[in-house]
């Protein structure tokens, strides 16, 4: 490429809408060229403004609480302990190539490393909602139900957890509804229509992990026998509009 | 975002104290920027709820990585626009693109996305700040033409690739990326009073 090519990169790399591809060739240029460098601060500056595009919306006043709550709850990463722990090989890269390259390595090094330290942070974030769902699936006052059909795919897993007064709903292998339509769990007993446990889609990998709140009829039966899964309109229905394309007995776990 | 002109203390040294471990940085943090990135997120994810965990992990994610902030590289205001996009993004992209159709209709009209100026807030001299940043953003982006707007829209709020975009429009992926640029540049000249100094 040229220059003026090079160039032409820095808008949508700050854009953040470069190919994989793309980006990786253009990071290892702006290593080596400074014009390049101040031409993505600056789009980078421009694309951070384009925030106040965003149509003006008032956060309610509790999300202050919550993101101080989360501060609380997580101490900030030292940056010189937390790299060294957690990614030894990339300090002594560090170490190593800062020694020979000298600031141009150290430009390319720091984009690693931000982008490592977003991973670990998307990954820290999971595995705590890992954790919560894990609270949610144990104790002694949870049961659990797992609905197959009869060609063993899809399938799906429901846990209500009573403590918590909550449905844990697990679903795999299961193509998500077409739109205008949503899944729909059923809780099922004996001398009784159907009660809805609550509406649910998959994404695009047929899976879901959903809480369900547990409606108060339900809640005050304390057990029901059977869980149903039927497809209706968005929404859901008061009762179900087809026989139930999963279907399965609750039993308590331990 | 741009750095707050009369701010008593410059946004980089509240992320100084916010890497010291010191909590009350994070909320005077909070105070200035909470409302843009709680925009931001919406705008993406379209779901108050959605945005708002958008919100508490960009700010949350601040706060761990508030020692690897450099200011060298860009302002505060924009690193945490970048967080809080990447994680709408994010959001957005888990939840699947298919239910979004309607949404993107909406974009694709006359009207785009970009709305309004209003000033509201419990802030006044925070608001009025927030409005003039608004304004001359909201100036910027009307004076692109309507296809560079829409495309940069695209990019920004949706998170499409060029390719995706070009596709998306039924356009050359050539004619998308001098879009892009051309509009991006467009707005680096006219944004500049915003985004000067915002070191």
């Amino acid at each position: 490429m040229t220059s003026h090519e090079w160039q032409e990169q820095a808008a949508p790399y700050a854009l953040g809408i470069l190919s994989a591809e793309e980006r990786r060739a253009f990071e290892a240029h702006l290593a080596g060229c400074a014009a390049c460098r101040a031409d993505v601060r600056a789009f980078a500056e421009v694309a951070g403004a384009l925030a106040h595009a965003a149509p003006s919306a008032e956060p309610p006043q509790s999300l202050r609480d919550r993101v101080l709550a989360e501060a609380q709850r997580v101490r900030p990463i030292h940056v010189g302990i937390a790299r060294r722990a957690r990614l030894p090989w990339l300090a002594a890269a560090a170490a190593l190539l800062l020694a020979v390259a000298g600031a141009v390595a150290a430009w390319r090094l720091t984009g690693r490393v931000h982008r490592l330290e977003d991973r670990i942070a998307v990954l820290d974030s999971i595995m705590a909602a890992d954790d919560s769902a894990l609270a949610l699936l144990t104790g002694p006052d949870v049961n659990v139900v797992s609905l197959a059909g009869t060609d063993r795919q899809p399938s799906a897993r429901v846990v209500w957890n009573r403590a918590r007064n909550r449905f844990v709903v697990l679903a795999f292998d299961l193509p998500a509804a077409p739109p205008g339509r949503t899944y729909q769990l059923w809780a099922i007993a004996k001398g009784r229509s159907p009660m809805s446990m609550g509406t649910f889609n998959t994404d695009a990998h047929g899976r879901a992990r959903v809480l369900l709140p547990v409606d108060q009829q339900i809640a005050a039966l304390g057990f029901v026998d059977n869980c149903g899964l039927t497809q209706e309109p968005s929404g859901g229905s008061p009762q179900p509009t087809e026989t139930p394309r999963l279907l399965g007995a609750w039993r308590r776990t331990d | 975002m741009a750095t707050l002109p009369n701010a008593p203390v410059p946004d980089s040294q509240l992320v100084s104290r916010m890497a010291a471990g010191e909590d009350a940085a994070l909320g005077d943090l909070y105070d200035r920027y909470g409302r843009t990135v709680y925009a931001l997120a919406l705008a993406i994810v379209r779901e108050p709820a959605d945005a708002e965990e958008v919100v508490v992990d960009a700010f949350g994610q601040a706060w761990r990585r508030a020692a690897s902030f450099d200011a060298a590289r860009g302002s505060v205001g924009a690193w945490l626009a970048t967080i809080a996009r990447t994680r709408a993004l994010d959001t957005l992209r888990a939840r699947g693109r298919r239910a979004r159709a309607h949404e993107r209709a909406a974009l694709l009209s006359d009207e785009g996305i970009a709305a309004p100026i209003a000033a509201t807030g419990s802030d006044p001299a925070r608001a009025v700040e927030r409005s003039e940043a608004r304004r001359l953003v909201s100036q910027a982006l009307a004076a692109l033409s309507g296809p560079q707007r829409i495309a940069i829209e695209l990019a920004y709020f949706e998170g499409l690739s060029q390719s995706e975009i070009a596709e998306r429009l039924s356009e050359p992926l050539g004619t998308i990326k001098t879009r892009i640029r051309a509009g991006m540049e467009k707005l680096r000249g006219l944004l500049g009073p915003l985004v000067e100094g915002a070191a």
